[in-house]
Order: structure tokens, then C-alpha cells, then sequence
């Protein structure tokens, strides 16, 4: 019999029978239909599958489903806000940070731990909280400046309070 | 306004994760397949035993070569590749067995349980010996694939008057595209009993025509769809995995879906050709070149795919945007166990242009003479012959590109920065190395003479203004859609949100012909631009149907339509029926065609500077800036084009420095990204500096020229002589890797 994990997925609830050995990435996928997280190697190099657990950056293509069991999970599907994109999907827009986009909802997530660690990071810091995802198509600069540009109006609304 | 800001049409739902790719197509009831593939390079098959796979759970139908109803062989060129094998398998991944099963895992477990008897042979994995009458042909017709021997002018004469002469050998690596989302898929009937393959293809109807043709099915009972790719660069212009769903739908009349896991889509893809140049260069002492000879050996592994045309594209560039008054060249490409090869970003002109413009900065050097002026002087002009002796028609970009970049930062301030230690410690300081690098290249842009090569479009002009456009070039990343959708707006002067898109549908669009070869803005520019005026005679003749007077003034702008001085309402003139134009645009071909796809007649051009540092400590090369001067024509989307030149130049700088496919005797080594490692974000440099040159002085969508690939083929080469710039020291194989570096560091030591 398969257990059931009770999963907080974009904080709701949800059950679902699992396969002990099962990948969470396949998990949101083909049992919860949320297809906005990617897989790209499943080994934990490409960081297409990547997702917050609790706060914390992972590859879900390494965790397994009955291991995150209890864990507040953010995909990709659960930054948008009132109906619309969220500031840094917003910069991501504007700043043609997108090209195919297979690689765009883990840099994403990427990106939004990047911004919970560091209020205004440096381009280095930028640089290297970016580095587990691979893009193969833009060249990273202009998902950078998405970050950049976030980081800075964020910090612009916060002093302006 | 072509050419200002635009925002991409599809990165709203890329970037909220609800644009749906091939691999997130789901359908109720389906099968999940799993493809058997050969893990020895070369073998005769003795049998395959299917039964207990057939009996696992979950197992709906297994196939081998005997279930292909039509013509068990695909390829766009030659068709030589076998859907499934049946006698022999020609390298390590080739497909044997289709298992369509409930779950993937139970696909997974059956596809296991296929027993294939194989009798193994040796593996032909050296190109040059598999050249040679004594090695064992691996397809009817012998190893070579395609040979071209080409000479302009007299070479020996040539070489009798140059003063120095240089033979050198390059060896360029086997590449994967690697891009982000794996071959994938789902098939279905459609609701008219059509079968759909909704899938990772480049060119629907291309796709369709080989899926087709395997399954012995009239075109008109398949369908083809493309949705979003998750980047293409080459490697799904050839078939992937789409015949392999349509069989298995075929068969069991059910839904049925492919993910390729990455160790998979690597072994089963085309590659970028592994390949040998042999070049000899003569040049006057004042810097004339006098002759090219070369001769080039491509690996083109086990099957042809469009390995004959990348053979001819690298020889139609081999002597790059250069006048070289006598050439000769013989190239080979040539069957081996080797994966197999074929089309990927830049075509062969990549290879071609590592080669010389190597060679160039050989030359440079030895006469020291400066890199650019050098290039400058010996640079093709409009008029010239061109390295196959056919006359340059349009204009020649190249000059420009490079007179740009002699004015440029990174050129101009060369021998400061080449001593800057700024941010560096003492002891840092002391082992590093910098250099300033130069590359001047050329890309043809379609398929070449001889060949059909049009793009069909389709407008369709609502009563509220607004305009469907309909393509079948397939988005996948490129950008390629939004272009249009600027064209058309701008065309009729309408906010680009009022165009709409159907595209890459075989039921739904004309057929634009393949998303490849640097051809679809051009090509499929200017036919959306014919529709267009089309589309505005059609509402001349709908407003003024007995008017004979044609020579008036008319055009459409936004829900406007001008006659001379009045202007009628859209919605008035068209009530409640929308406006239909098609047309087609023919690439122009060249005024001689030479053989099939030779030569071309429109080219894009590029001069890349690059700054790299090299850490003789660790052997590391840092790719500081780079600056790019592009000539493609007018440009239509300026944020696009720069996304496509940075990315050009992650990939020509994994290409220079650390991709590379190992192969151990036929069998692959790297399989997924731990050991096929792709550039991160701490790799590519931190400036990229995109400047379009153009020769307009008005921008228009009439002028554009295609970008995809002469963004990357000179990245590499300038970077290989930016290493050379730093140390001294010339590297004549790629990629060029730290333990390179240190081996001809330290054996200059000693």
C-alpha cells in the first residue's frame, strides 16, 4: 500500500499516495499537476526542479515526497500575488530575462531565496546564488539585472516607509 | 517603432511556470514510453526477445522493427537511421524496442527486461581510418558520407607567391546542445481521427513528412504541433522523439507521452561534429593572403542526418569573410560509431571559423602586424569572389563590424588593459596573464541554392483591428515570435497586445519551412510584410470596388484605413467578416547555384574583442568582457538581439574552454551534467557589451537579416587568441581546459 504524505504545497494542504521511493519533483508534477517546476538531469546539477522547502533552496529531483512531509513547500505557481506576477517575475519580464523559460521557475526560486538572504546583494553575490541553476540560452546577464533592479526597489520601498 | 523595446510574448507565462512545454502535456489514459537502446556502439543483432516485457505489469504493447508499417529509416538528408534497429546497431543508443506501459516506472522496469542478442563488432570510432579502403564500410555505400572538393584560382601559384606560409592542424570537439528540457512529447487522435504528435520538433512539417513516411500513413492523416520548446539550438531539427510516439498511439490507439531522462537525450541526439582541419595559408609580407588549402574531416558518426549540409556550410565559410584569391579544399564527412552528428547553432561555419581565425592570428603574429588591421586587409567586399569562387552579391558587413571594433573600448585600450592588476593581490598579480583576442565571421543565413527554401504566413484582419498571425516557426527561446508580432505591429502601426499567434500547428498554419539556418526573420519577415500589403488591397478592393485608380495612397493604421486623404473606419468597411492574405516568400538564392545548398547569398556578420585572464598558477582562463558588433541587417528587436548574443557567448565560451562529449571507443562518457559541464553564471563575464551595426539609415523589417548563429561562431576563436595574446602560447585543439594550459606551461619550463 502507498502511504499518504500530507503535503503544504503554496500553504494548502494537500494528501497525496506516494510511492516511498518517489522524487518530490515528480510528486508536484504527475500526482499534483503543479508543472511549473522543471526537471532537467535529476541528479541536483541543473537546477530547473529547484523549490523552497521551509525557506531553503532545493532540487526536488533529490528529495524524497515522504521526506518533505510537514515542510512548508513554495513552487514557482505560489509567488504570484493578488492575481499577478510578483515584483521579481515582474523584473524578469521587463528585463527579457526569459528566452525557451524551461530554466526560468527554478531561477525564480533561485532568486527569491538570493533576496530572503541578502537585502541589496552584490553582483558577485547575485553571481554565485545563481550559479546551481544552468540557463543555456541568455547568458545569465539580463537574469542577473532582473535580481539587481528587485533588489534595489525593494530596498527603495523599505526606506521610503 | 521596429526596433525599440519590446516586451517578450511569452514571458509572462514562462516566467509564472503556466506555459505548458512538451514534457508537461498530459492526457488521460495514456502510455508512458520508454525507448530500448543499444549500450555497445556497434553490434549485429542476433534477436530480440520481447515476451517478458511484453508480460510485465502495467505493460500495454511492446514494438520493435517489425511493427513499423512504413519505411523503417528517417533523416532529413539521407534516410539511413532506423526508427528501431532490426540487423545492426550503428553506435551506443541506438533504438531497439519501444515499451508502452500504465506508469513511467513500469515502462521503465519492462523496457529492462527486453533481451537484445547481440553479436558485438568492433567499433569504428577514428574517422581517418574509417576513411581508409581497409576498414569495413558501416553503411552500404562506404564511410564517406559526402566529400567536396572545391578550388578557386591556381593554390600552387598562390603559394608560389606568398612569402610565408602556415600549415597547421585543428581538432575541434564533439558538442551537446544541452538545452534545458530533454526530447519530449504526447500523441493523440485528434477529434478528427487525425494523429497528433505534440512535440519537441524545430520544423512541423518537416516532422510530419518523416513521421509519415515511417508509419506509411498519408500526410494528411498526421498532425503535427509544436508548443514552447525548452531550447532547440539544432539539436530537434532532426526527428527525436515524435516517430516513437506515433507508433506507439498507432498501435495501441491510446494517448501515449515521452520524457527523455537527461542520460538519454544525450546519447540519443545529434551532436556538433567532431572535427580535423588541416590549413595551409600563404601571405605576402605586407599581409595579403595568396592562398587557403584545406583539408577537413568531419566525424559524423553513425548516421547521415544533416551531416552532408554542415559539411558544405563549413567549406562554403572555410575561408571565413576573408578574399583569398586561390583556394583549395577537400572535405570529407565520414561515418564512424561516434553518436551520430548534425545541426547545432552556427552549422559548421563554427568549426570553420575557430580554423581560420586562427590561422589569422597566426599570421598576424609571425608578420607582426596588428590583429584587426591585418583582418581589415584582407576582409571581403561586396563584389568579391567569395571562398568557392561565387561572386559576394549583396553587401559585404564584415568591414564595418571590424572598423566598429577598432573603435571600441576593448580594442582601443588593449595594451592598458592587458597590464591592469586592479583588484588583484602581490602574489594573485604575479601569475596572471592577460590578453586581448579578436574574431571576424560570417553566417550564411537559409538553406542555400537549390534548395526549397520559402516561408508561407498567414494574416487574418479582424473587424476590431485585431490581426492573427499564423507561422510555423517554432518558438524555442529565440525570440522569434515576438520579431513577428513587432513586425506586424509596427507594419500597421497597431499596440503589439492586438497581435495574436497561432503557430507550429500543421492543421493550423502554412508551412513556413524549418526554424533553423538563420532564416526566419528574414525569410518569414518579409513574407508577414508581403501578406501585409496584400492584406491592404484586399480592403482597397473591399472599399472601392469599382475604382480602377489603384496608384492612390493607401495603408492601415491601427483600426484605420487610408485612401489618399480619407480615412475609413475597420469596422465600418469589414461589418462583421474578417480579412484573410497569405503569402509566400521565396529566400533569394544566389545568382549560380553551385551543387545543392551552395552557395548562399545572404550573410550576417560579426567582429568579437575579448578580454580573458589567464592564471598560470591554476591554468583557469577568466573571460573578462566581451564586445560583440554584429551586422545583421536592421535589427527588430534590440533586447532580443542582445539576449541571443549573450547567450551565443555562453555557449562559444563552453565551447572554447570546458564542453566537450567524451567518447571512450564508441561509448559516451559524459551522459548528464556532472561530467558534460555547462557554463554557470560565474563563468560568463561579468560585460558583454552588443553593438548592432547598421547600414539603414531607416529601420525596417524589409532589411532584417537573421542572428541566431554568427552571435557564437566567433566567440571561441576570439578567445583562443585572446589565451594567445596573454601567454604566448597557441592552442590548436578545443576546448582549451586548465590541465592544457599547465601541461604547455610547464613543458615550456623545463
Amino acid at each position: 500500500m502507498k502511504p499518504t504524505v500530507y503535503l503544504k504545497i503554496n500553504g494548502v494542504v494537500i494528501p497525496v499516495e506516494v510511492d516511498v521511493d518517489e522524487r518530490l519533483v515528480d510528486t508536484l508534477r504527475e500526482r499534483v499537476g503543479l508543472t511549473g517546476t522543471k526537471e532537467g538531469c535529476r541528479i541536483g546539477e541543473c537546477g530547473a526542479c529547484s523549490v523552497l522547502m521551509d525557506g531553503k533552496l532545493v532540487a526536488s529531483c533529490l528529495v524524497l515526497t515522504v521526506a518533505a512531509e510537514g515542510a512548508q513547500i513554495t513552487t514557482v505557481e505560489g509567488l504570484e500575488s493578488a492575481g499577478g506576477l510578483n515584483d521579481l517575475q515582474k523584473a524578469f519580464v521587463e528585463q527579457n530575462a526569459v528566452q525557451c523559460g524551461y530554466c526560468t521557475p527554478g531561477m525564480v526560486m533561485a532568486s527569491t531565496h538570493l533576496l530572503s538572504r541578502y537585502r541589496r546583494p552584490t553582483t558577485k553575490q547575485i553571481r554565485e546564488g545563481l550559479s546551481g541553476n544552468i540557463c543555456r540560452c541568455t547568458g545569465y546577464v539580463r537574469i542577473v539585472s532582473a535580481v539587481r533592479k528587485t533588489a534595489f526597489r525593494r530596498a527603495k520601498r523599505r526606506d521610503g516607509r | 517603432m521596429v526596433g525599440e523595446v519590446v516586451q517578450r510574448i511569452d514571458a509572462k507565462g514562462k516566467v509564472s511556470g503556466r506555459t505548458l512545454f512538451p514534457s508537461d502535456l498530459w492526457m488521460d489514459g495514456m502510455l508512458w514510453v520508454e525507448v530500448v537502446r543499444s549500450v555497445v556502439p556497434h553490434a549485429k543483432i542476433k534477436s530480440i526477445d520481447v515476451s517478458r516485457a511484453e508480460a510485465a505489469e502495467g505493460v500495454a504493447r511492446v514494438l520493435t522493427a517489425n511493427d513499423v508499417p512504413g519505411l523503417n529509416a528517417f533523416g532529413i538528408q539521407v534516410q539511413d537511421m532506423p526508427v528501431l534497429c532490426k540487423d545492426f546497431v550503428r553506435y551506443a543508443g541506438d533504438a531497439v524496442a519501444l515499451v508502452g506501459a500504465g506508469s513511467k516506472e513500469q515502462a521503465r522496469r519492462a523496457a529492462s527486461m527486453v533481451k537484445v542478442d547481440l553479436i558485438e563488432l568492433e567499433p569504428v570510432w577514428d574517422p581517418e581510418l574509417a576513411m581508409s579502403p581497409a576498414c569495413k564500410p558501416l553503411h552500404p555505400g562506404g564511410n564517406v558520407l559526402h566529400a567536396r572538393h572545391f578550388h578557386k584560382g591556381d593554390c600552387g601559384l598562390g603559394f608560389q607567391k606568398a612569402e610565408r606560409v602556415f600549415e597547421q592542424v585543428y581538432q575541434a570537439q564533439m558538442m551537446d546542445h544541452a538545452f534545458l528540457e530533454t526530447e519530449a512529447g504526447l500523441c493523440y487522435y485528434d477529434e478528427d481521427g487525425l494523429l497528433t504528435v505534440e512535440s519537441c520538433g524545430q520544423s512541423v512539417f518537416r516532422d510530419r513528412l518523416q513521421i509519415a513516411r515511417a508509419l506509411g500513413l498519408p500526410l494528411e492523416q498526421v498532425r503535427v504541433k509544436s508548443p514552447a520548446l525548452g531550447g532547440g539550438f539544432g539539436g530537434k531539427d532532426e526527428i527525436t522523439v515524435q516517430i516513437y510516439l506515433a507508433l506507439m498511439t498507432y498501435h495501441t490507439k491510446r494517448p501515449s507521452k515521452i520524457v527523455l531522462d537527461r542520460v538519454q537525450s544525450m546519447l540519443s541526439h545529434t551532436k556538433r561534429h567532431p572535427v580535423k582541419m588541416y590549413y595551409k595559408t600563404g601571405v605576402t609580407k605586407s599581409g595579403k593572403l595568396t592562398a587557403l588549402q584545406a583539408r577537413i574531416i568531419a566525424d559524423t558518426g553513425a548516421y547521415a542526418s544533416l551531416g552532408p549540409a554542415v559539411l558544405d556550410v563549413m567549406v562554403e565559410h572555410a575561408a571565413g569573410p576573408y578574399f583569398v584569391p586561390n583556394v583549395k579544399i577537400d572535405a570529407f564527412s565520414v561515418y564512424t560509431n561516434n553518436g551520430f552528428s548534425g545541426a547545432f547553432r552556427g552549422f559548421g561555419c563554427t568549426q570553420a571559423a575557430f580554423a581560420m581565425e586562427s590561422q589569422m592570428g597566426v599570421m598576424a603574429r609571425a608578420l607582426r602586424m596588428d590583429p584587426l588591421k591585418f583582418r581589415l586587409q584582407n576582409v571581403l567586399h561586396q563584389n568579391d569572389t567569395a571562398c568557392l569562387g561565387n561572386r559576394m552579391e549583396m553587401e559585404v558587413g564584415a568591414e564595418q563590424t571590424l572598423q566598429a571594433a577598432r573603435a571600441g573600448r576593448l580594442y582601443s585600450q588593449r595594451r592598458r588593459l592587458r597590464k591592469n592588476r586592479t583588484g588583484l593581490n602581490p602574489y594573485k598579480a604575479a601569475s596572471m596573464k592577460k590578453g586581448v583576442g579578436v574574431a571576424c565571421t560570417m553566417k550564411s543565413c537559409g538553406l542555400g541554392a537549390g534548395v526549397i527554401d520559402q516561408a508561407g504566413v498567414r494574416l487574418r484582419l479582424h473587424p476590431d483591428g485585431r490581426i492573427t498571425v499564423s507561422i510555423s516557426t517554432t518558438e524555442m527561446g529565440q525570440g522569434c515570435h515576438s520579431v513577428f508580432q513587432n513586425m506586424v505591429a509596427s507594419r500597421f502601426d497597431l499596440p503589439a497586445e492586438k497581435i495574436t499567434l497561432v503557430s507550429s500547428d500543421t492543421l493550423l498554419a502554412p508551412d513556413s519551412g524549418p526554424t533553423s539556418a538563420s532564416r526566419s526573420t528574414f525569410a518569414v519577415g518579409r513574407a508577414l510584410m508581403l501578406a501585409a500589403d496584400k492584406l491592404e488591397s484586399c480592403l482597397f478592393g473591399l472599399a472601392r470596388r469599382d475604382a480602377a485608380d489603384a496608384c492612390e495612397h493607401i495603408a492601415l493604421r491601427g483600426h484605420v484605413f487610408e485612401i489618399g486623404n480619407e480615412q475609413i473606419e475597420l469596422e465600418a468597411l469589414l461589418e462583421d467578416q474578417s480579412v484573410v492574405a497569405d503569402a509566400v516568400f521565396p529566400m533569394p538564392e544566389a545568382e549560380v547555384t553551385m551543387t545543392e545548398g551552395m552557395p548562399h547569398r545572404v550573410f550576417s556578420y560579426a567582429t568579437h574583442v575579448c578580454l580573458v585572464q589567464v592564471d598560470t598558477m591554476t591554468g583557469e582562463v577568466t573571460l573578462e568582457a566581451i564586445e560583440a558588433y554584429l551586422e545583421c541587417g536592421n535589427v527588430v528587436d534590440m533586447p532580443g538581439l542582445e539576449g541571443q548574443s549573450e547567450g551565443g557567448i555562453a555557449q562559444g565560451l563552453g565551447y572554447a574552454l570546458f564542453e566537450e562529449v567524451l567518447l571512450d571507443r564508441g561509448r559516451f562518457v559524459t551522459t548528464n551534467f556532472d561530467r558534460y559541464v555547462l557554463p554557470s553564471s560565474l563563468d560568463v563575464p561579468e560585460s558583454i557589451r552588443t553593438v548592432a551595426v547598421m547600414r539603414g539609415e531607416v529601420p525596417s523589417p524589409h532589411d532584417a537579416k537573421g542572428a541566431g548563429e554568427i552571435v557564437t561562431v566567433g566567440v571561441a576563436p576570439a578567445i583562443i587568441n585572446a589565451i594567445e595574446d596573454a601567454l604566448g602560447i597557441r592552442f590548436y585543439t578545443l576546448p582549451v581546459r586548465p590541465e592544457h594550459i599547465l601541461n604547455v606551461l610547464e613543458a615550456d619550463r623545463e
